[in-house]
């Protein structure tokens, strides 16, 4: 007995915090599920509407309305139009922020660090001569970088 | 969950099939909309039909609710449109102070002027209501009184009352449904309606 009384308050606080748009999402669907079954539950739903327009000056007006366009109601075929919600876009926004961290990640990883050059080996100044002179045809006419200190040699000169 | 989503899962509910969640809305905003409509239908049996059509108008139109704007809004732009279309089929034209009160390119204007709307008899039943409920919110116990104002006079949220209140938010919960069940018993007689009801 005890436990239904419990009961019987918890789902009647659950109803006016209903109305107050206090329940969570699931606890509302339940609640609008339930008022939808129990004419009981409606009239008190009614009565607390009521109260709360009441207590903001608004009229009463006729207190069959309802009862009209609902009657009105039962001639009109049952809407059956699934509501598509918008999409909760929070995930996606989740995953492109995690893509692009990572990718910074992996660039930045991947980029060169300022480390001292790695030592070249010693141009055997002899090995570059002959390697130039092999190339001389696809040399271009470019200027001189000023950290570039190969001498360009003809053929002519190699051959003496 | 916000007023509006709260909104959203009732019209879910009904374009599912089910026409008992449509009452629970109309219920919610009727005397919303009846007030609205006075300022345009002067004629008290009137505005009622100009109402009923509106919430018809509304549950015909509801596969085309996209959610975009709150419930509200929609229902309110169909409420002028349909009162203006009464008025048309009438020959008579839209009264001046509502021409001010009344733009259906805005939101809705909370910030009405109480007036007599209705028959002789709804108006007798409004205001001995509306006695019944200011008598009742007197007598309630002070932190019963103070949660109720909070919530239905001045629209803070449970958290906010909490706050305010000094109390945990399962406290404002409680003393909010407690008062309203006080209230209720004194509207009862007063709102009594016949068993045979379909609502």
């Amino acid at each position: 007995m005890q436990r239904s009384v419990q009961h019987t308050q918890q789902e009647d606080d659950t109803l006016s915090a209903f109305i107050d748009d206090e329940l969570s999402e699931d606890m509302a669907r339940t609640a609008i599920k339930r008022l939808a079954a129990n004419r009981p539950e409606r009239k008190r739903h009614a009565e607390y509407c009521a109260i709360g327009d009441a207590m903001r000056g608004l009229p009463f007006g006729q207190a069959d309305l309802t009862d009209r366009v609902m009657a009105a109601l039962e001639k009109e075929p049952t809407v059956l139009a699934p509501m598509r919600r918008a999409p909760d876009r929070r995930p996606v926004m989740w995953l492109a922020a995690a893509t692009v961290a990572a990718l910074t990640w992996g660039l930045w990883a991947a980029a060169p660090r300022h480390e001292p050059p790695a030592q070249v080996a010693a141009a055997q100044p002899g090995n570059v001569q002959a390697y130039l002179a092999a190339h001389e045809d696809y040399a271009q006419a470019v200027d001189t970088a000023p950290d570039m200190h190969y001498t360009r040699v003809s053929l002519t000169e190699l051959g003496k | 969950m916000s007023d509006r989503d709260s909104d959203l899962l009732l019209v879910e509910q009904v374009r599912a099939g089910d026409k008992q969640a449509f009452g629970l809305l109309v219920e919610k905003y009727r005397r919303k909309i009846v007030r609205l409509i006075s300022r345009m239908v002067r004629d008290p049996d009137d505005m009622e039909d100009v109402a009923q059509d509106t919430f018809i108008k509304a549950y015909r139109a509801l596969p085309q609710f996209r959610g975009e704007a709150a419930f509200y809004t929609w229902l309110y732009r169909i409420a002028v449109n349909t009162a203006k279309n009464h008025l048309a089929s009438r020959n008579k034209a839209l009264p001046t102070v509502s021409d001010q009160a009344v733009n259906d390119d805005d939101e809705p204007d909370e910030r009405l002027v109480a007036q007599e709307v209705g028959t002789p008899e709804t108006e007798l039943i409004s205001k001995q209501a509306a006695m019944a409920v200011n008598e009742a919110v007197e007598a309630l116990p002070e932190e019963l009184r103070q949660a109720i104002i909070l919530r239905e006079m001045e629209g803070l949220s449970y958290e906010e009352i909490a706050e305010t209140m000094n109390c945990p938010i399962g406290t404002v919960r409680s003393r909010i449904f407690r008062a309203r069940e006080a209230i209720a018993a004194k509207l009862r007689p007063i709102l009594d309606t016949p068993e045979d009801r379909r609502w």
